[in-house]
């Protein structure tokens, strides 16, 4: 077993370097793409990721070391290994970021993600502080119990965290056809962190675009409407701790007022959902878009 | 091996500072405004996909606006950073006339108390806000 660092540790520098060229590119095209707290939030929100990581870390690691002990199998460390580890644990990422923003229990962590109404390089290190809470890394237990290392698996998703990080800006507009085909691009995660209602609820894909065209979830980013960035309800403050636990308070008002029998729904189904329809889900938000531009329902 | 990550996240600290800082002295969020009635009524229906704006008042500076739809509905559309913000403005929130000036605070944790100045218009909308509460 190879000893393996944590490949987000090399890549911060240019993370650091990217955002600044970013910046640049802004300050010539269109300052309002970034906004000075709006950026300190989103670095102290990966700041803040980082911190937990290092208490929530070892203990998520331990729980998976300790699912490998029911493998059904042993696979070994060769290179056709890593390709397979690389690519399933994209596709458990897309079934856990479908979860994330389906199931308000795993919302109220990755919330934090969209929480801005920007869309920049600095909104890619914008991570959650409570994903051990929500208990997202069940997703990926199913490759442990195939056979593949924790640190296989844990390796690759910090690859897949790189690779998330390039494509949140709006300074790229389309990549050729064929690389926009398989690949997660910039112009498929704008559409992915828009509010537009044709845009809510797609493009969950980490790497590989693949499983949103695979899976149904797939929304192509239209030219002609601008993409506005964020969460249905904007959050509408820059303070770091209400933005981080806004969800989870959320949460617990709505379990706490809730006739008993309606308590649960407020954690597991979707966001938005109130057990007498007062609220907005982006369905009906979806229904009443279709509604107007006299599309057929869905 | 806790001195390395302590240095690490220190350096991070230092990073971001020194980013959010740079973003500022080079300008950027620029200065948004509220250019007239009809932009106020698009960034309202963005900000509430269906909110169908049939009034307007527009704070003077064009940092925020009130706006009312047909089924009575109001909105307070504020600045925030870069962005806008809209909040259906409800019974629970508080607000303040003085002059041609309205203030708004819509009691959500973080968010800053409002003032608007909407000229003469501002008694009208504290009355039509009043008629809210009770309603």
């Amino acid at each position: 077993m190879p000893e393996l660092p944590n490949p987000v540790d090399y890549a911060v520098p240019a993370f650091i370097l990217l955002i600044l060229l970013e910046m640049v590119w802004a300050r010539r095209n269109a300052p309002e793409k970034y906004e000075p707290k709006d950026t300190l939030s989103s670095l102290s929100f990966g700041l803040g990721n980082s911190v937990v990581g290092l208490f929530a870390g070892g203990a998520i690691f331990a729980s998976m070391l300790w699912v490998y002990q029911f493998r059904l199998a042993t696979i070994p460390w060769t290179w056709w290994a890593w390709i397979a580890c690389f690519v399933l644990d994209d596709l458990a990422y897309y079934w856990f970021h479908r979860t994330a923003h389906r199931v308000r229990w795993f919302w109220a962590s990755h919330v934090n993600h969209h929480s801005s109404q920007h869309y920049n390089l600095s909104t890619a290190l914008r991570q959650t502080w409570t994903g051990w809470l929500a208990l997202s890394f069940i997703f990926r237990l199913p490759l442990m119990l195939v056979g593949f290392h924790p640190l296989m698996v844990a390796f690759c998703g910090g690859l897949n965290l790189i690779y998330q990080f390039w494509f949140h800006t709006e300074a790229i507009k389309r990549f050729p056809r064929w690389f926009e085909a398989v690949m997660n691009t910039p112009s498929h995660h704008r559409v992915h962190h828009a509010t537009n209602p044709r845009y809510l609820d797609s493009n969950y894909a980490g790497v590989f675009i693949i499983w949103d065209r695979m899976f149904g979830s797939f929304v192509a980013e239209v030219d002609d409407e601008p993409i506005r960035y964020g969460i249905v309800k904007q959050l509408g403050t820059f303070n770091l701790l209400y933005s981080v636990f806004h969800e989870w308070i959320g949460i617990a008002k709505d379990v706490w007022n809730a006739p008993w029998k309606h308590k649960l729904s407020y954690m597991i189904r979707e966001p938005g959902w109130s057990h007498d329809g007062s609220r907005d889900t982006s369905d009906t938000i979806k229904a009443r878009w279709r509604e107007r531009e006299g599309l057929p329902v869905e | 091996m806790i001195w390395i990550d302590l240095a690490k996240l220190g350096a991070s600290l230092i990073a971001i500072i020194g980013v959010a800082w740079l973003a500022g002295r080079m300008g950027l969020g620029g200065d948004l405004r509220i250019r007239d009635a009809d932009h106020a009524k698009v960034l309202a229906n963005e900000a509430i996909y269906g909110f169908e704006a049939t009034e307007v008042a527009l704070d003077r500076a064009g940092v925020g606006a009130l706006l009312k739809d047909a089924q009575g509905n109001q909105m307070l559309l504020r600045r925030h950073g870069a962005a806008w913000v809209g909040r259906l403005l409800d019974p629970a929130m508080e607000t303040r006339l003085d002059q041609g000036f309205l203030t708004i605070s819509t009691g959500e944790p973080g968010a800053e108390k409002v003032t608007l100045n909407l000229g003469e218009a501002a008694q009208i909308w504290a009355a039509g806000m009043r008629r809210l509460v009770r309603a």
